[in-house]
């Protein structure tokens, strides 16, 4: 069998690379069992094309939720401000819409590059747990939004004049989905042909052995936070559209748990040092899949989706605890 | 010696901590091209200290140093000893066990192959097999670090360090880069240590390094030149090339000899007769944990201490610490009182059992921010407890106090007040404060892990006086130590381990022997 | 010795002490002059105690978790779960429905402590799920709808007066009581703070770290629960808002007290001041017509301002 394997793997490269993928990434074959049991039992809802581009835009919004904050996972940290930076950064954008024009849109990076930069001197400076830290950024930027709604008196924060980014150039690919893929790349790049990378999974690898090989690791950790703020900021405009060119107004736990639930599915432990966007991206597949599968069968109530969101995360977070065996954790 | 032929040279470094502890007293070394110079002694004898001067972590108070010749400034930093082709590869938390062995090879070094913003990975791999090539080491550059073997990963290490000096000064120059290794040997197996060995005499040609160690074969079978650190000062120099260095000789000059006949009084003032005689507390019967240790058996008497002795690395304290239940062993028994442990138990199974450990790493065992007192009944809450209430047990600040005063009379704890918080005292006397607790306690068997690494000679005579009482007393006890004196003062029977099995043992009198005490 | 007293070392030291004093004066001066009529009344005096009363209880269980080094996010979610199950089964079980929801709040106690020490998940990861897993049940049990009970017995609980002062009070205070007492004077509390200074250190002494530490989730996701009953009594019933906006408040008011997030230092006896200010800050600011958005806002930055300060940076090697 194995050196059969072989054989085919020494013939072709593309196949070599591809069985690592697969062999280093469990997500995989989650994704393509899926694929086999929602075509199985429900074919002609799941496998109809409106469907798929659904899930192509659940794919798009899910993943722009979850990139970023992987490379502070990296470090085996937490980055929980993604909820805020989109929810505000959309208010900021409605805000300025009559000042700027369309280039208010411009916001939503410049926005999450502060709140980067806020959340990595912080939490680096001054030593606060990075997960307490970025959730208490997230739920007062999600009142401050809720705020500026009810103050301004309207029901949605909507800019109209965005309307156009809706409609996709391409048939079948939805306009999220391609306003998504140059983040996507964006993330990819970063990881994998940039120092940022390396360093990142050097220091959540061994934070004392990274000091000792001279990298200063309290700017990479401070980078780490604001690349993950710039990457939600420019996802953000993704999920922007994909809402009808309006923000979120209301804070919702299960958004916030969806970013960390691509994270853990795609397999990148919560303890650092190895993993990355590639397989944030998996595991955002992974998490769009069953819930939009799951939704197709008969007698599931749609009103029961935090319950099963939390039974997912928690059976997602105990299969990802093998990774930190051995270590006692706050 | 003519000055000249020295490559790099240090004179008369003196170096004081906190204005009392002297770590270095007017040291001098010196290290030539294409040789192995070692400099050996025991923990806390300057070793690490004087390194750390030589790569810029620590300012020498007073002391000149040389290169080729001239007298140049200490490094201020680890990148100016870098530039002067200096570098060192760290005992451990050297190696980045998630990164690719590219990755960690050209770690900090990505700027120089980074163009437009991009990362060239073409060019890296491409170098980095060459390094591989020229270097001499084999694995593959696309597997994790922690996948390779510890040999494989000291060697890619060094490598890092050789590259990293050649990148530093420029490729063309002709400079002889100096790497210093830190024990790197000491979680090695004997097969892997030959092979690093090996590896170290073929880079010989073109390197030189300072080889930090206290394993005395090794640094007379591999090294050019030896010398010796005692508390700080330099006690011997040996050319292995011109003269025959014996063992037991370099021993000696490693530990001194001063007190050896004091240590035999001392442990024969509580030596107990036909010890074998008296009732077994516990047995290990063929104890193994892969890749550690395999098939350790050994009966401990009442009374008794039994060392495991052996280099650094040998399995000796992963036993210490599967007995206590730190860490899992993965099959043989463990029998207290004819009843079977649980390899599994977490260590509060081991004291409900009777068994106590203690390790010198204060770091590790005390809650730096607690005063004393608490520190103390934490192991002792039945002694401070009353459970007037029947369900509840309540502490009674009094008893703690007592309690606390006692110990600290009896061990002659320096501080203030039971009061004082632990942080704010010495080492030696917050290693007393780590044994107290279990002196106490009086649990039948105590284990324990290099019961006085790092602390001064009066602490040190503090600690050996409350143990060897504790051992008159009745309690058994396991030790682990890299110090033959402390095998010596407390031992009844010493199990000899390498590699993971036992191989000899010896009753305290052929110990003695063995080792030249 | 005078002048040592008063020394920026000594000022350092008792940090967590002097701000929530000082806050807690600041607060009520202000109050007075923004409103004068602030307080002068026992009626108001009750609001105020009907205010913090069931919060307090919550936020002790909460501090005893943070006191650990750990976090609990599914306080607020298992206080919604266990108001709406009492209230759900209050018609059909009477007063046993309390034990049942009490069952219920140790059961998520229980899964979240043995998810942790046992699979050695972070705690915040765990109770995060929990919580959406309580607030998926809550919405089960109830069908989203609001339920409200009449029945005076439902309502005794916690409004029954005792020499002037409603019953919840002392619920909240004997919770708060027995609290001090297990955390102060017995070798589990003693065991709380010690996890929570060193837990290597704390395993290494011989005690069991992995019971302690799902009992404390244990005790947190209880009196959370006890905390829902109180409340479900105090206001008649149960919805789906309950526990909505508490987790930002909660945790503003343990860490105002001077319970630091890095664990071991603090203590329930401070949260009661922590819970007085914010609860008072709530109610003040409320009363001048400011929004609830505003007045969450407010919370999140004083508890991230807080935290700031109490955290003891000399024992902190690498935070992640």
């Amino acid at each position: 069998m194995k050196s059969d394997w072989e054989r085919v793997r020494m013939g072709s490269p593309v196949i070599t690379s591809l069985w690592r993928l697969v062999k280093s990434n469990p997500a995989v074959w989650a994704i393509f069992g899926l694929i086999v049991i929602f075509s199985a039992i429900v074919p002609e809802k799941f496998l109809s094309s409106s469907n798929l581009v659904a899930i192509l835009k659940n794919f798009a919004v899910t993943s722009m939720l979850a990139v970023g904050p992987t490379f502070v996972i990296l470090l085996g940290s937490i980055d929980v401000s993604y909820m805020g930076i989109w929810m505000l950064g959309g208010a900021l954008v409605w805000l300025l819409y009559p000042y700027l024009g369309l280039a208010s849109i411009l916001i939503y990076p410049i926005f999450g590059i502060l709140v980067g930069l806020f959340n990595g001197m912080v939490h680096v400076k001054a030593k606060i747990p990075s997960f307490i830290l970025t959730l208490a950024v997230t739920a007062v930027f999600a009142f401050l939004t809720t705020y500026i709604r009810n103050v301004s008196g309207v029901l949605t924060l909507t800019v109209p004049a965005y309307n156009f980014l809706r409609e996709s150039p391409i048939p079948y690919l939805p306009s999220p989905f391609l306003l998504a893929l140059p983040v996507i790349v964006a993330a990819l790049f970063l990881m994998f042909f940039t120092k940022l990378g390396t360093y990142l999974c050097a220091i959540g690898s061994n934070e004392e052995g990274a000091k000792l090989a001279g990298i200063n690791v309290e700017k990479y950790k401070i980078m780490a936070f604001t690349v993950s703020g710039l990457l939600t900021g420019l996802g953000s405009i993704a999920i922007f559209v994909h809402l009808g060119c309006q923000t979120r107004v209301d804070f919702d736990p299960s958004e916030l748990v969806r970013g960390l639930a691509a994270i853990v599915l795609g397999g990148t432990p919560l303890a650092g040092g190895m993993g990355g966007p590639h397989r944030t991206l998996l595991g955002a597949l992974v998490y769009v899949l069953i819930f939009n599968g799951l939704f197709l069968l008969p007698g599931v109530d749609p009103n029961h989706l935090k319950l099963y969101i939390g039974a997912l995360l928690m059976g997602a977070v105990i299969v990802a605890s093998r990774a930190l065996r051995g270590v006692l954790i706050a | 010696m003519n000055v000249g032929d020295a490559l790099l040279e240090v004179r008369n470094v003196t170096k004081t901590f906190n204005k009392v502890v002297r770590a270095l007293d007017n040291v001098s070394i010196e290290v030539r091209r294409n040789e192995m110079v070692s400099v050996v002694g025991e923990n806390g004898a300057g070793k690490s200290t004087l390194m750390k001067i030589l790569v810029g972590v620590y300012k020498p108070d007073s002391g000149k140093m040389y290169y080729m010749g001239r007298e140049v400034p200490f490094p201020e930093n680890p990148l100016d000893a870098l530039r002067r082709g200096i570098s060192i590869v760290y005992q451990e938390k050297g190696v980045i066990p998630h990164l690719k062995v590219y990755q960690f090879l050209f770690l900090g070094l990505e700027d120089r192959f980074t163009r437009l913003g991009r990362l060239q990975l073409e060019k890296i791999i491409g170098l980095a097999r060459s390094v591989f090539e020229e270097l001499g080491i084999k694995c593959d550059l696309a597997s994790s670090m922690y996948e390779l073997p510890l040999s494989t990963q000291k060697m890619v290490e060094i490598a890092r360090a050789i590259l990293n000096i050649k990148l530093m000064v420029g490729e063309g120059s002709n400079i002889t880069p100096i790497i210093i290794l830190d024990e790197p040997t000491a979680p090695l197996s004997l097969e892997e240590r030959d092979e690093l060995f090996s590896y170290l005499t073929s880079l010989k040609k073109s390197n030189s390094f300072i080889f930090v160690s206290h394993i005395i074969p090794e640094v007379i079978t591999f090294s050019d030149r030896i010398y010796v650190l005692r508390d700080g000062k330099l006690t011997a120099h040996h050319d292995v090339r011109s003269e025959k260095v014996f063992e037991e000789e370099l021993f000696k000059e490693i530990v001194g000899r001063a007190s050896y006949h004091e240590l035999w009084a001392r442990y024969e003032s509580v030596k107990v007769r036909d010890i074998d005689k008296k009732p077994t507390v516990l047995s290990v019967r063929n104890l193994t944990k892969r890749g550690y240790y395999t098939n350790i058996s050994f009966d401990l008497h009442e009374g008794e201490c039994v060392g495991l002795f052996g280099p650094a690395g040998c399995g000796k304290s992963e036993i210490a610490r599967s007995l206590y239940g730190d860490i899992v062993a993965d099959y043989g028994e463990v029998i207290v009182d004819g009843k079977k442990l649980k390899l599994r138990g977490e260590p509060h199974t081991r004291v409900r059992m009777g068994i106590g450990y203690f390790s010198g790493e204060t770091g590790k065992e005390l809650l730096l921010f607690w005063p004393i007192r608490k520190n103390l009944s934490l192991v002792n809450f039945d002694k401070v407890t009353k459970s007037s209430l029947k369900i509840v047990s309540v502490i009674s600040f009094k008893a703690e106090k007592s309690l606390a005063e006692r110990i600290m009379n009896k061990l002659r704890i320096k501080a203030p007040s039971v009061e004082a918080e632990c942080y704010s005292l010495s080492g030696g006397n917050k290693q007393k404060v780590s044994v107290g607790k279990w002196i106490e306690r009086a649990p039948r068997i105590l284990i324990l892990e290099d019961p006085t690494i790092g602390i001064d000679v009066g602490a040190r005579e503090d600690i050996y006086d409350a143990l060897l009482e504790m051992k008159k007393n009745g309690i058994s006890m396991i030790l682990v130590s890299d110090d033959p004196k402390e095998y010596a003062l407390l031992c009844d029977k010493i199990i000899y381990i390498k590699e993971g099995t036992s191989q000899a043992v010896y009753t305290n009198e052929e110990f003695r022997k063995v080792m030249g005490l | 010795m005078a002048q040592a007293w008063i020394s920026r070392e000594w000022f350092q030291r008792n940090l967590n002490t002097i701000i929530p004093i000082s806050g807690l004066v600041i607060l009520i001066i202000s109050l007075r002059i923004a409103n004068p009529y602030f307080l002068t009344s026992w009626d108001s005096a009750i609001t105020l105690i009907y205010g913090m009363a069931w919060f307090m209880v919550a936020a002790c269980g909460l501090t005893l978790v943070i006191l650990m080094g750990s976090f609990d996010f599914s306080v607020p979610s298992v206080l919604k779960l266990s108001a709406m199950i009492f209230a759900v089964l209050y018609p059909m079980l009477g007063l046993y429905s309390i034990l049942l929801s009490l069952a219920v709040g140790l059961l998520f106690g229980f899964i979240n402590g043995t998810l942790l020490a046992r699979f050695n998940i972070p705690s915040f990861m765990v109770t995060l799920a929990t919580s959406m897993v309580a607030e998926g049940a809550a919405q089960v049990i109830s069908g989203g709808y609001t339920r409200i009970i009449t029945d005076p017995a439902f309502r005794a609980i916690s409004t029954t007066m005792i020499l002037g002062l409603p019953s919840i009070f002392y619920w909240a205070i004997l919770v708060w009581i027995l609290c001090i007492f297990v955390t102060f004077v017995t070798p589990f509390g003693r065991t709380i703070y010690a996890i929570g200074g060193n837990i290597v250190g704390t395993r290494l002494a011989g005690i069991n770290v992995k019971k302690a530490r799902t009992l404390v989730f244990m005790l947190c996701s209880l009196l959370a629960s006890f905390a829902g009953i109180l409340y479900a009594s105090q206001i008649q019933g149960a919805h789906m808002q309950v526990g909505v906006l508490d987790m930002i408040p909660l945790f503003a008011s343990v860490v105002v007290g001077g319970t630091a997030l890095t664990g071991g230092v603090g203590g329930v006896h401070r949260t009661l001041l922590g819970v007085i200010i914010i609860r008072w800050l709530d109610s003040g600011l409320s009363m001048l017509a400011i929004d609830l958005n505003v007045r969450m806002i407010i919370f999140g930055a004083i508890a991230i301002v807080m935290a700031i300060l109490t955290i003891d940076r000399r024992r902190i090697k690498i935070m992640k």
